[in-house]
């Protein structure tokens, strides 16, 4: 192993030799590459913008952009169209605050159950059990909505109809839910136990470092994941499409939650398919698309500089912070009296004063225990608080998948599953749709996964934030908060056409490729900062090259958290239809796919077109939606076994 | 506690990923077994756009290809304008529309040739419990229009009625505005949905609510509304509609780019033949003679 | 012949604009153990970084000046930072085992510069821990994961580590100060065995440590090597003022 005594000119060979050069211009050259697939996401949002900017012209130039905005009437089909989407705006912004006051709560206070306060068994079952959440496809949340909560809410408090804002923001917030929750959580559990021990060593109680440590710790991968959620919600179509009730209104007066309303993607997903190409009307809807993407990313900005100064705040930052202490304390002062006056309008509006007693009592409990409390009671509560939660999550994915199972289950027969389709669906199998699928969700991970991994390694391991890593964040946040329909737009107008795909696997598969390489980017990166920084020195210090490190130390152990992402991506690639409306399926097709050039048949699509153009088709249409969840519950245990395992191997 | 060896690990790692590997190959070679067609003699055709015509388009072609094992007709939907893009840009091969061409798609493909392949009729439907059967055209143009209100103003229940339609760029819609509404706006609280079988499954599920479908969406699940046409009231059926009695009433189209030829032709002369007419009638639709 | 394993000359070093480092002139004797001593912030752990170049790691560090290894220059571009890396191994103040087995972190630096052959591993293996004295207690139990270790093993683990690729000098920054005093003097005698084939140079801020440990002490104040002699001078007869005082515990 070493010489002793060796000559002094066996030490002189430090200068770059050969093969150091060699290794130097293999590293430089990977860096570049990891570089390249972290432009990638910027290159896809320019495109889509460029793409988005030229179609809507027309209209915005015709119409002039003050009207097209503020105008407060949509509609196209009259003999006097008018486009203005300010009802459509307000629907979008409404809808996606509800959904978000639903699911952020709901979503952290059971991250936090998960992480923190269930026993290590629990959290193997209810982690993987709230990703499948993820999976169940967004047309089956439209159904559910549609046939279960909007006729719940209709008959529970006595409304002539349960198509309404309210419907569309638990709709949303149930669908943004696994997202904050899954993330969220592997923030909080991979905050280093140390935090604890010091904390709890203080005397604190496990609640009071659970909010004054924990979660602060965890914050950055708490914003991601809500930011992650906020794009999904805003971003959703199908879903909110078939129980918000889409009537172009802006609610009268503007907190009545039981108004219809129609979001902007709701807009484009019913309209763009009947639309007459070259219209004005079709331009007008890509101005729809465009203003969809600047509102998602003016939101996504404003989270981010929000949550970053909360951040600042309390970890201290260079300067003066935004807000001073006193503002800050004024604020939470008049957040104490706005929040429960909110909360009891809302209840009003649903039921009169009787309805204001429930959250009366509520708050009222709080505050008394807060007051008159020990601290380890007020634990007690914040418990018994975020283990309801959890449970009231728990308890949604149970009745959903009850109800598909139930209705579902009679469909199932050998035939059902190993044959084409005969007599519109009617009769035969799906087999063919099965096949799609699963194609589909293995090209476009197959892609976006080391584009994606290939991004967050570039972000996290080459370079220290600066202009280009602002670019590229934007560029992945902005591709986060695309709708679903948009993409499919893109697919079609770009892949299909201008490159000449034709309607084919291979421009489905890009295009949900597309769609799911922000989380993983996001996730991905998540994991790779949680691999502590004394772990590469260490490496390096061995005189390992910075790729050697990489590849064998830090991806390793960043693997359950990329693994993460892609069981989420995979939920969403599978379980989505927008983006394949135009780009890759038929509803038909004998045969399965003998190339990447053939279009396909897939789950989601199939059940869209049954559900809402087949009449004598319900037992079908659940029998797909149960095998769609069969197959996404399938790809998940193998990719969360995988997981599993990679985290026994790694032995922190 | 056993700890196994390193060496021991390692290998039920690697028969775990080999095994997953294997299956992955053997699902895709089970895949391309199944199914398999001569592709050398095989002609494909794509049929694409509105889907009030898809049922028929895809019945159609199912029982084309029963008899023609070696053709392939894909039908998908997307709707009248996608379909009319589609086959104006050479990306299907039949176009489905069920509202006319506009001025617009005729100068952007002017080669385009017109098939009218079936007729609808659009159903004004009511939830079954509703004790309402019939209406006047003017009464429904009035409850569109958000001038009536409450089912009572019109011998029904003391319940505030909920507006259905269709979304603004659908053909139905289209036809409705012009033929019922005469061009006059809709309230604005109209709920819009994107299709037939959503319309009639919110009137299913809506006690108070009142929508349009096309013919083949009325059925037992929901009361199709009566029009009073002078002291006659007309039932929303397919007889009524081919006798021209019953007064909303549309062609569906299928668009080619230039005169028909090869499986395009010998699909739409199926169509259009006493065999394809008849699937037309089953699905609810009027056929052309 | 080449009587000093690391040197450096008129070393400036800056983070941003505050400067750490303010011409120090060290020569460390081969086949040693230096101690370099101080208050915290007195720049001896930056000094220490300077030899094998874990400073590029921290953005905005400038250095200037001549670090020499067995003189020859390393503070250039054309120096291979990674071959350097391999001839100086570095020891850190939290023991840093990769969250893999005992075997698999010591073995990680030879696979990484290309050695395959799995006996030669094996030997490597039990050579480093041998050399890092833990072989004896974790002989029967190479595949268990590092993190099962006791504070004081994991870090004789990451001596024994560093032992594998082969260094002719190591680089240990406070390596007791996360121990207890038992795991600590098993560390001590370690240091004392290493020196007949290492030169070790070790930034402890625990004075009796470097007396009983070291040959040569350095002390460091406010960026500046203040003093560097034989230790027992050091700690007996300073010539410095400043050093008096810091040993006499008036400071620090």
């Amino acid at each position: 192993m070493k010489e002793t005594g060796s000559q002094p000119e066996m030490h002189r060979v430090l200068d770059v030799s050969k093969s150091s050069i060699t290794r130097q211009k293999k590293e430089t050259l990977i860096g570049i590459f990891w570089l390249g697939t972290a432009l990638f996401a910027t290159v896809a949002i320019i495109l889509i913008l460029g793409f988005l900017v030229r179609e809507a012209l027309p209209a915005i130039l015709e119409i002039g952009i003050w009207d097209f905005i503020f105008h407060d009437i949509w509609n196209p089909a009259s003999i006097t169209p008018q486009y203005g989407i300010l009802t459509l705006i307000a629907g979008t912004l409404l809808v996606t605050l509800g959904a978000m006051a639903i699911a952020i709560p709901f979503g952290i206070g059971t991250a936090i159950f998960i992480a923190e306060v269930a026993p290590p068994q629990f959290r193997e079952v209810v982690k993987p059990a709230i990703e499948l959440l993820a999976g169940i496809p967004s047309i089956v949340y439209g159904f559910f909505g549609l046939i279960v909560l909007t006729t719940w809410l209709r008959t529970s408090f006595d409304l002539p109809s349960g198509a309404t804002w309210l419907a569309g923001s638990i709709l949303l917030g149930i669908m943004a839910l696994p997202t904050i929750v899954s993330v969220s959580e592997d923030a909080i559990s991979s905050v280093p136990d140390e935090f604890r021990s010091a904390s709890l060593a203080l005397g604190a109680t496990r609640w009071q470092t659970i909010t004054g440590v924990t979660l602060p710790a965890a914050l950055s991968g708490i914003t991601a994941a809500i930011i992650l959620g906020l794009g999904r919600a805003i971003g959703e179509t199908m879903a909110v499409m078939m129980v918000t009730g889409n009537a172009a209104v802006v609610p009268d007066p503007l907190w009545n939650i039981l108004s219809p309303v129609r979001t902007l993607t709701a807009t484009l997903g019913i309209e763009m398919g009947e639309v007459s190409i070259g219209s004005t009307h079709y331009h007008a809807l890509f101005g729809v698309a465009l203003v969809l993407l600047i509102i998602a990313l003016i939101i996504n900005l404003s989270a981010s500089f929000i949550l970053r100064n909360i951040r600042e705040g309390q970890i201290g930052a260079n300067g003066e912070p935004l807000l001073s202490n006193a503002t800050k304390t004024r604020l939470k002062q008049v957040m104490l009296v706005v929040a429960p006056g909110v909360i009891f309008w809302i209840a009003y509006q649903i039921s009169g004063i009787t309805g204001m007693a429930a959250p009366a009592i509520l708050l009222g409990l709080i505050f008394a225990v807060k007051q008159f409390f020990s601290r380890q009671i007020q634990e007690k509560m914040a418990f018994a608080g975020v283990t309801l939660a959890t449970a009231g999550v728990l308890f949604t994915l149970a009745i959903i998948i009850f109800d598909i199972v139930s209705n579902g289950l009679p469909a199932i027969t050998w035939e059902f599953l190993t044959e084409s389709p005969r007599n519109l669906g009617r009769d035969g199998g799906i087999f063919p749709a099965i096949v799609g699928t699963v194609w589909l969700v293995a090209g476009a991970i197959a892609i976006a996964l080391p584009i994606g991994v290939g991004a967050a390694l570039y972000l996290n391991e080459y370079t220290i934030e600066g202009r280009i890593t602002r670019i590229i964040r934007a560029g992945n946040d902005l591709l986060n908060g695309t709708p679903s329909i948009v993409f499919g737009l893109f697919g079609f107008a770009f892949l299909v056409l201008f490159v000449g795909l034709g309607v084919s696997l291979i421009a489905g598969q890009i295009t949900l490729a597309l769609m799911i390489l922000p989380t993983i980017v996001r996730t991905s990166e998540e994991a790779l900062k949680s691999v502590p920084d004394t772990l590469r020195h260490g490496s390096l210090a061995l005189g390992a090259t910075r790729w050697h490190t990489i590849s064998r130390i830090v991806l390793p152990a960043a693997l359950p958290g990329i693994l993460t992402g892609t069981i989420l991506g995979i939920g969403r690639a599978a379980g989505e239809t927008a983006p394949l409306l135009f780009t890759a399926v038929v509803f038909m097709k004998r045969d399965l796919p003998t190339s990447l050039s053939d279009p396909v048949m897939a789950l989601p699509y199939h059940l869209y077109v049954l559900s809402t153009n087949v009449p004598d088709a319900e037992i079908q249409q659940y029998g797909t939606a149960l095998v769609l969840l069969a197959l996404v519950t399938a790809i998940y245990a193998v990719a969360i076994l995988i997981r599993r395992h990679a985290r026994k191997t790694i032995r922190w | 506690m056993v700890v196994m060896t390193h060496s021991v690990r390692t290998r039920s790692v690697r028969s775990l990923l080999t095994g997953m590997a294997m299956l992955l190959v053997a699902a895709a070679l089970f895949s391309g077994c199944v199914g398999d067609k001569d592709v050398a003699d095989t002609r494909i055709i794509s049929v694409s756009g509105s889907t009030t015509n898809l049922p028929i388009a895809q019945a159609v072609a199912e029982l084309y290809m029963d008899i023609h094992q070696t053709d392939e007709i894909l039908v998908s939907g997307g709707g009248s304008g996608v379909g009319i893009r589609a086959v104006g840009e050479g990306t299907a091969d039949i176009g489905m529309s069920s509202r006319d061409i506009r001025q617009t798609e005729i100068e952007q493909y002017p080669d385009l040739v017109e098939h009218v392949i079936a007729y609808d009729g659009i159903g004004v439907i009511v939830n079954p419990e509703n004790p309402v059967s019939s209406l006047t055209l003017d009464q429904i143009k009035a409850i569109y229009k958000g001038e009536i209100t409450n089912w009572r103003e019109i011998d029904g229940n003391d319940r505030q009625i909920v507006v259905v339609g269709r979304d603004s760029a659908s053909g139905t819609r289209e036809f409705f505005y012009e033929e019922v509404m005469n061009k006059e706006e809709f309230v604005r609280t109209q709920q819009e949905l994107n299709s037939n079988g959503a319309i009639r499954r919110t009137i299913q599920q809506t006690p108070d609510a009142i929508g349009y479908v096309g013919l083949g969406y009325v059925d037992d699940t929901v009361r199709g509304i009566n029009i009073w046409i002078d002291d006659r009231s007309v039932a929303p059926t397919v007889s009524n509609v081919a006798d021209g009695t019953y007064p909303i009433a549309r062609s569906l189209y299928m668009y080619t780019r230039g005169e028909a030829s090869g499986l395009v032709k010998d699909y739409l002369d199926f169509l259009l033949s006493d065999d394809g007419q008849a699937i037309v009638a089953r699905e609810g639709f009027v056929p052309i003679r | 012949m080449m009587k000093y394993a690391l040197e450096t000359r008129k070393l400036d070093l800056y983070y941003g604009e505050t400067p750490a480092l303010i011409e120090v002139d060290i020569k460390i004797p081969k086949n040693s153990v230096t101690a370099l001593i101080g208050p915290s912030g007195c720049g001896k752990s930056t000094l220490l970084r300077c030899f094998n170049r874990m400073n590029d790691l921290i953005p905005d560090c400038r250095i200037n000046g001549s670090i020499l290894y067995y003189g020859q220059e390393i503070n250039n571009r054309t120096t291979d930072v990674v071959e350097l890396r391999k001839r100086i191994g570095m020891v850190f103040q939290q023991p840093n085992p990769f969250p893999k087995s005992i075997y698999e972190n010591v073995v990680y630096g030879p696979r990484v510069h290309g050695i395959r052959d799995r006996k030669k591993l094996d030997a490597i293996a039990e050579e480093s821990l041998k050399g890092a004295a833990l072989w004896e207690e974790v002989q029967d139990r190479l595949h268990e994961a590092a993190r099962s270790l006791s504070g004081g093993q994991q870090q004789r683990l990451c001596i024994a580590r560093s032992l594998s690729v082969g260094p002719d000098i190591i680089l240990m920054d406070e390596p007791c100060s996360a121990l207890d005093p038992i795991a600590t003097a098993k560390i001590e005698n370690l240091i004392a065995q290493l020196k007949e084939e290492y030169t070790v140079v070790i930034v402890t801020h625990n004075m009796q440590q470097a007396a009983r440990v070291s040959d040569y002490t350095g002390f460091m104040y406010m960026g500046k090597l203040i003093e560097f002699d034989i230790t027992p001078f050091i700690f007996e007869r300073p010539k410095q003022e400043l050093t008096e005082n810091y040993i006499t515990g008036r400071f620090g």
